[in-house]
Formats: structure tokens, sequence, C-alpha cells
């Protein structure tokens, strides 16, 4: 372990002990800088060499003008990088002494940086957990009575090296409080689920968002732990970077297809600013079965964001290791479930999904079916009554014929 | 009514049942109070006809009270929305087959009277077993407390009618029809407005929220049906009453229904059910799922969106009367029924595709539905003897409600996998299938030279020169 030390935390390309190298070959549109059709992803898992082991997933989108580089770690709270590149070459250099040291300020690296056309950061930082048995309609009030936050920083993660799927270009978190002294997890864990896309698809899973080579998908599913009140509810404090002075802003978008996601007919997304940008995108559903059926849905309520100073939330060393230290933050909190309805109590179980990309966020098209059976529907009375027009009218001429005879 | 009252005061004096009930004890009762214990007044008819109205208040309260409380049904009894659906099916599975023997089981076995009374009966105790599967947490229960209502429900609609008939033949017939049709839509919009509320307030008393708090809600709108058994017993003692003073006859439905006469139906006819069961299924299924759509799609709240979806059965109420003149005076009904199906099906355009005002679409909803029951249910008669009129309206009845059931079901397994988009792509779907047919229609009509589509006018020439 001792000889592989240097090379991997001095400067230089970086040489992954467990190169897991995935790559998709296929043929990318010349599509500008951002919004190919396809990309050549590969994930990796760039290791420290530590015990134990800290997690940086690098999921890397090669496309035929454009680099995106998603950066997921659990190094101190979860947290995502995304940067984009207007090159099929930029780099991701990683200099992990400095990285775990108190500064680690430029350890993390995309080069050439006058390549980067964009980047931002999301922090997941704490765990919610409200008591919601004395709120009447928790849609609109607040839950009274909240239990203390979970700090994700301070969870304890498994080696990610384990759950990556080279099948599904998927990876998954799974961690748990290191200070426990209640035990309520004991049996559970929080997972964070992590898949990139070569191409564009919808997964099968509710809530089926569309996505691109372009996005990413983080599914959380807390499973297991057990809650601290009956009717417990959860929620998830995410914090972002704002590029100026002002938070981005959370657009509810209302649409009329509910398709996908059945009776959740709005689409919420955060755009860090003009495009190209990048963007989180989410459906205001959660579920508390793993099948994700409409009987398990529950609203998922986001609060608008807010500037919230970085000494307030706990710190994520990649966040500042690409970013530096002097960064406005801005945080919202997800509210999952109403006291009302399906939730966590149910089985035990809560899962939310979000896309993370850059460009113009996906938007859902009617599906081939539903037009094709609206062409069918329309389209064969109007046939109907333009041949049943034209029999008329020559059954008219031809009536008025015999009348003419006789 | 000068006159009436010259026919009240002869009548009085030979009324031994008169004497004896209120005129002997209360020898200064006022004339009005007289007149309302008079079987052959105005205000005796006018009395049976508001017991006839609640009579059947009760089973159109409830038969929409799933609808009314949908979210709390599915919540509270932990089901999804096709299990929910088949409380609507479960309802309409009896009267597929009960459609054809209701009026011989009322005229044959039963009698109107007793009809009317077990009819009601069954209408009770199938909201207080419906009512319980809540209590007891036993969605089964609740499955077939809407069986047994089924078998009262349309059953007792049958029997309405034909007291209608009883009482007021020549006389104010139609107009008591229009009545009875606007109470039984009060009775639904009632039902859509005050359940959720009643469901609140049960929620407040017992405390919490859950399968007990629907039970109690459903038993106390099961208050309703008992108010409609009363007034059958009303009913069946006037009713017989009337027989005495007046050797007035028991009432029947007159209808004979002869299965073989099936196969004599022409083509227009067989258009003509089509029609109805591709209109009627795109509309009570949507009802029945439609209070989620306003809350889901447009943002209502529950008291909102309990209002709009009642909005059809409120503007039915007042319309069927007017459409059915408008239908009678002008004829042409193909053409009427034809305008009622673009509506539909415009109206559940702008429901499923844009983001406008439901008010809009679900007004259009309700005028195109009352325009079509007025257009529709009489052209049978046009197609069909007059001795196989009541096979006919029977099978409509029967293959209407058979639809429903299927549709119910259908549109609960829609809704859980592709959602209302879908589900609205459907019942345009199946309102398109019923323009086809009336467009095929007035085709084979006018090929047939047919009267379905003649004019007012046309149609009284015809009868001049049969009459000659």
């Amino acid at each position: 372990m001792g000889s592989c030390e240097e090379p991997c935390r001095g400067w230089g390309h970086y040489v992954p002990s467990p190169v897991l190298l995935l790559s998709l070959l296929l043929t990318a549109a010349p599509f500008g800088l951002l919004g190919e059709e396809t990309r050549q992803v590969s994930l990796e898992v760039i290791s420290d060499g530590l015990d134990p082991p800290q997690n940086l997933l690098h999921i890397h989108a090669v496309g035929t003008n454009s680099t995106l580089h998603y950066v997921w770690s659990s190094l101190g709270p979860p947290a995502v990088l995304l940067v984009a590149t207007n090159t099929p070459h930029s780099t991701l250099r990683v200099n992990w002494s400095l990285l775990i040291s108190s500064d680690p300020e430029g350890s993390l690296m995309v080069l050439p940086k006058d390549s980067i056309q964009f980047s931002s950061a999301v922090v997941f930082t704490r765990l919610f957990e409200f008591d919601s048995t004395n709120t009447s309609d928790a849609v609109t009030k607040p839950p009274r009575k909240s239990y203390p936050p979970y700090s994700l920083a301070e969870f304890s993660w498994n080696n990610i090296t384990d759950s990556l799927d080279p099948a599904t270009l998927s990876a998954t978190f799974r961690g748990h409080p290191i200070h426990d002294p209640t035990g309520a997890f004991a049996n559970g864990s929080l997972a964070l689920r992590v898949q990139a896309f070569s191409k564009s698809g919808r997964p099968a899973q509710p809530p089926r968002l569309l996505h691109t080579a372009d996005t990413c998908q983080l599914e959380v599913a807390l499973v297991g732990a057990t809650p601290r009140g009956n009717r417990s509810l959860f929620g998830l404090e995410v914090a972002t970077l704002s590029q100026g002075p002002d938070c981005p802003s959370v657009q509810e978008q209302r649409s009329i297809d509910d398709e996908y996601a059945p009776a959740v007919f709005q689409l919420d997304q955060l755009l860090w600013g003009s495009l190209p940008s990048g963007f989180v995108q989410w459906r205001p559903v959660a579920f508390s079965q793993k099948q994700g059926s409409r009987d398990s849905a529950m609203p998922c309520q986001a609060s608008p964001l807010y500037p919230t100073l970085a000494y307030l939330l706990p710190q994520s060393p990649i966040v500042r290791a690409f970013f530096g230290s002097q960064n406005n933050f801005c945080a919202f909190n997800l509210t999952f479930g109403a006291s009302t309805g399906p939730g966590y109590w149910d089985q035990h179980y809560l899962s939310w999904s979000m896309l993370l990309g850059v460009g113009s966020p996906p938007v859902d098209a009617l599906s081939p079916l539903v037009l094709g059976i609206m062409a069918v529907a329309l389209g064969a009375p109007g046939l109907m009554l333009l041949a049943g027009g034209l029999f008329v009218m020559l059954g008219h001429k031809r009536h008025s014929e015999y009348q003419s005879i006789n | 009514m000068e006159e009436e009252d010259e026919e009240a005061r002869a009548l009085l004096p030979s009324s031994p049942v008169k004497a004896g009930r209120g005129a002997s004890n209360t020898p200064d009762a006022p004339r009005a109070l007289s007149a309302l214990c008079d079987p052959s007044h105005l205000a005796h008819r006018l009395l049976v006809l508001l017991l006839m109205c609640f009579l059947g208040f009760g089973s159109y309260f409830c038969y929409d009270n799933p609808a009314a409380l949908q979210t709390q049904v599915k919540r509270d009894m932990q089901v999804n929305t096709t299990k929910f659906m088949l409380l609507y099916a479960w309802y309409s599975w009896p009267n597929v087959i009960l459609c054809f023997f209701g009026g011989f089981l009322t005229d044959r076995v039963f009698g109107i009277r007793w009809g009317t009374i077990i009819f009601s009966c069954f209408v009770c105790i199938g909201q207080v077993i419906f009512a319980l599967g809540g209590i007891f947490n036993a969605f089964w229960l609740m499955e077939l407390g809407r069986f047994v209502f089924g078998i009262g429900g349309e059953s007792l609609a049958v029997a309405q009618n034909t007291y209608a008939v009883s009482w007021f033949k020549g006389k104010e017939l139609n107009l008591v029809f229009g009545l009875q049709l606007s109470m039984a839509r009060i009775g639904s919009t009632v039902n859509m407005n005050l359940m959720g509320w009643l469901y609140s307030k049960v929620e407040a008393s017992l405390g919490s929220a859950g399968h007990t708090t629907l039970g109690v809600t459903l038993l106390i709108g099961g208050i309703t049906c008992i108010l409609s058994l009363v007034c059958a017993l009303a009913l069946a003692y006037l009713d017989q009453r009337a027989e005495r003073i007046l050797h007035k006859e028991q009432g029947k439905t007159g209808e004979v229904i002869k299965l073989t006469d099936v196969k004599d139906f022409s083509l227009p006819l067989w258009l003509i059910f089509i029609i109805c069961v591709c209109y009627y299924v795109a509309v009570f299924p949507f009802i029945g799922l439609g209070k989620v759509f306003f809350t889901e799609k447009f943002g209502f709240s529950s008291q909102a969106a309990s209002a709009i979806n009642s909005i059809v059965y409120v503007i039915s109420a007042p319309m069927s009367p007017i459409f059915g003149l408008l239908v009678d005076k002008t004829g042409k009904n193909i053409i009427w029924v034809l305008c009622a199906v673009v509506t539909t099906l415009a109206s559940h355009m702008l429901l499923a595709f844009t983001l406008w005002n439901p008010w809009i679409a679900m007004c259009l909803l309700g005028l195109s539905y009352s325009l079509l029951a007025c257009a529709l249910w009489p052209m049978v008669a046009f197609v069909v003897p007059e001795h196989q009129l009541g096979t006919a309206y029977g099978f409509m009845q029967s293959i209407q409600n058979l639809g429903l059931a299927v549709i119910s079901i259908i549109a609960g397994m829609i809704l859980d996998t592709r959602g209302y988009l879908f589900l609205e792509v459907f019942f345009i779907a199946c309102v398109s299938l019923s323009l086809l047919s009336v467009v095929l229609l007035y085709l084979v009509n006018r090929a047939q030279g047919g009267t379905l589509n003649y004019s007012a006018t046309q149609r009284e020439e015809i009868k001049l020169s049969h009459a000659e």
C-alpha cells in the first residue's frame, strides 16, 4: 500500500487502483457544447489508499465536443460537483493528501481550466425528522415538533467500490450515523444511489424522470431506520452554491402530462443561472414502498432557497477543494409525506429521486401511444363525417334527380 | 284551483278515512290541511310528489359516496384506485340482470308498494353493510354492501317512475319526471359537497382519521336512506289509502320483457346502445375519479374539487327539463345527440390537454350530458315497436350498467399505472366511438329513410297522416 501512496496522492495523472473504466462507445452527434445525444460514460472510483477508504466517484461523460464531470463523494457530507467543459479531453486531477487535510483548497481540479463552461455543487447536509401527529394540515403549516437532525457529515459510509455496477452505470453510497446512541439505524441505512446515462431514456421505477446523456440521477432511500415518533416525517436539507448574491430559485412547472408519474402534474427544478448552466429536477413525489406505486405516493414539499452562511452547514471538503473557501451557499429543505396518507411509518421505507444535469432540463413530451390513440380517436369520426357529408350531398343530388324524373 | 277546491269539499263528507283521521279531531282545521289529506286534491298530490322525490334521494345521495370520499376511502382502507373503483363496479353488476327483471318483480311479484319498500330496504341495508365494512376495516364487506345497495338502487328508480305514472298520468307527468331527475341530481350534489365536511367533523369528534371515522361518516350518510325508506312506507300507505278512497288501481310498470325480442332489434337500435354505453362510461367513472384530478392537476382545495365535481349534476338539475322541451319542440334528435357528443368530446379534450380553468370544461360536460339524456333516450321509441319498448329500455340500461362496471375497473387500473392524462385519452376514445356511432346512425337512418331525425313538424305531419 505504501508504494501506491505517492503516485496516488501526488499531482499527475492518477492511476486508479481498482480501474473500473466502463466505456460505452457510441456514435455521438455533433451538438455543440452541451446537449449531446450520446456520451461515452465511465465510472471510476478514485482510491486514496486510506483505511477506511474515503469514497470519491468520478463520472466522466465524454461527448464529441464536451466532457461532463460529476464527482460524488462521501468525504464530509455527501456532495457532488458538476463540471462541464467544452473539450472531450478534459481531465480530473486529485491530490488526496491535500484533500483530506484541513485546507483542501485546490486539491481537485479539472484541466484545462479554461475549458470549464459551468461548475456547481450540491451538498446533502442534514436529515430531518419531524413529528406530524399534532398538525392537522401539514401541507400548509410546518410540522410543529422536530427531533434533532442527523448530520450527514457524521455518517459512516460503505466502500462504494462494492456497489459499483458497470452494467447500469450506477453506484450506491450507503451510510448510517457514526454515533447512534438510540440505535435508530441499527437495522437501517440511508442510501444514495447514483446513476449515469449514456443516452436518453426513462427508468422503469416511478417517478420515471426523463434523463439524457447530460444528466445523472440520484435516488435517496431511507430504509429500516427506526423513527423517533409514531408518525415521523423525514426531510432532507440540500445546499448548493449560488453564482451571485441571490439564490437560484426553485421553479414549479405545472404540466398536463402525468403519464409517467400518475396524478403528479408538477415538475420542480432548480436552475443555477442562464444557459448553459446546470439544473436539478425532481417530481414532488416520494414513495413509501419499493414498488413506487400510486398508493404509496406521498407529497414532497420543497422550501424556497434561502441564503445561508457556510459555517452553519457541515463543510464539504470536495466543494472547498474545487471552489475554494469563499463561497455563497444557499439551502432548501425537502419534506417527504404529510401527516395523513402514506408515510415512512408504513414500511419504514422512503425513496425520492432527482436528476442533476447540465444544459436545458429534459422536457416531457406526449408519448407516441397517447398521440396514436388521439389520432385515431379524432381521425376516425372526422373521416366518417367527411364521408358522410359526401354521401349525403351525393344522395341529395340523386334524390333531386329522381324527383325531377317523377 | 277553484274547481279542485269545490271537488275536495264535495269529496270530504264521503271520505270516512278523512273523517276518522284528522277532520273530526280538529273540526276547525284549516282547509289547507284537509286538502293535503285528500287524495284527489292537488295539494295531496304535491305531498305525494315530495315523498316520491325524497324516495330516490337516499339512493342517489349514497351512490356517489365513494366519489365524495375518494381520498379518505383509499387512505383509510389502504386500497389502490383499481380496488376503489370496484365499489362502483359492484353497484353495477346486479343491475346488468335486474334491469330486465325489476319491472317484472314490481308488477307481478311484490306489487308497487311492497316492491318500493323492499328495494328501499335493500338500499338501507346495503349502505349499512357498506359503512360496517369501514368500521370493521373489511374492504370485502364494503364491496358486499355496494352489491346489496345496487340490487335496491336501480330498481327503486323504476318503482319511483311507476308511482309517478300512477299518480300523475295525463296530468303533470313530464314535469314530475323532470323534478324527480332534478332531485336525483340534487342528491348527488349534496353528497359531493357534504360528505367531505362530514368526514372532517367525525374525524374531529373521534380524534383521528381512520377506517372507523370513514365507517361512521358513511353510517351518518345512511340516514338519507332511512329517510327514503320512510318515504316508501308513507307512499305505500297513501297509495293504499287512495286506492280505497278513489278506487285507484295499483300502479304497474307495464314493462313486458321478452328476451327473444333482442334478435329483432334493428341496426339503428344497436347503434343507439353503442352511443349510450360509450357515452356514459366517459361521464360517470370520470366523476367517480374526478375529485383527485381537480386537486392534483388544477390545485383545487378539497371543497372546491367537490364543488366542481358535482357541477355536472347541478347543471343537469335545471337544464334537463329545458332541454327536454327544446328537443320536443324541434325534433332532429340525431343532430342534438351529435351536438351533445361533440361537446363532451371537446370538454374531455380541454380537461386532458389544457390547464384552463376546469369550470369551463365541466360546465360544457354538464350541458352536454343533460342534452344527451333528453335527446338519446326518446329515440328508442322511434325505432322499436311499442310492444318491444320495455325490452329495449331494459336492455339499454342493462348494457349501460355492464359498460359502467367494466369500464370502472379499467379506469381504475389505467389511473394507477398510467395516470390521468392517459385516462382522459381513454375517455376521449370512448366518446369518439360514441361519435362514430352517431354519424353512422345518421347515415343509416338517412339511407333507410328512418324517422329518427325528423323535425317536430314532420313528426306532427306523420301523426296526422296516420290518423287519417
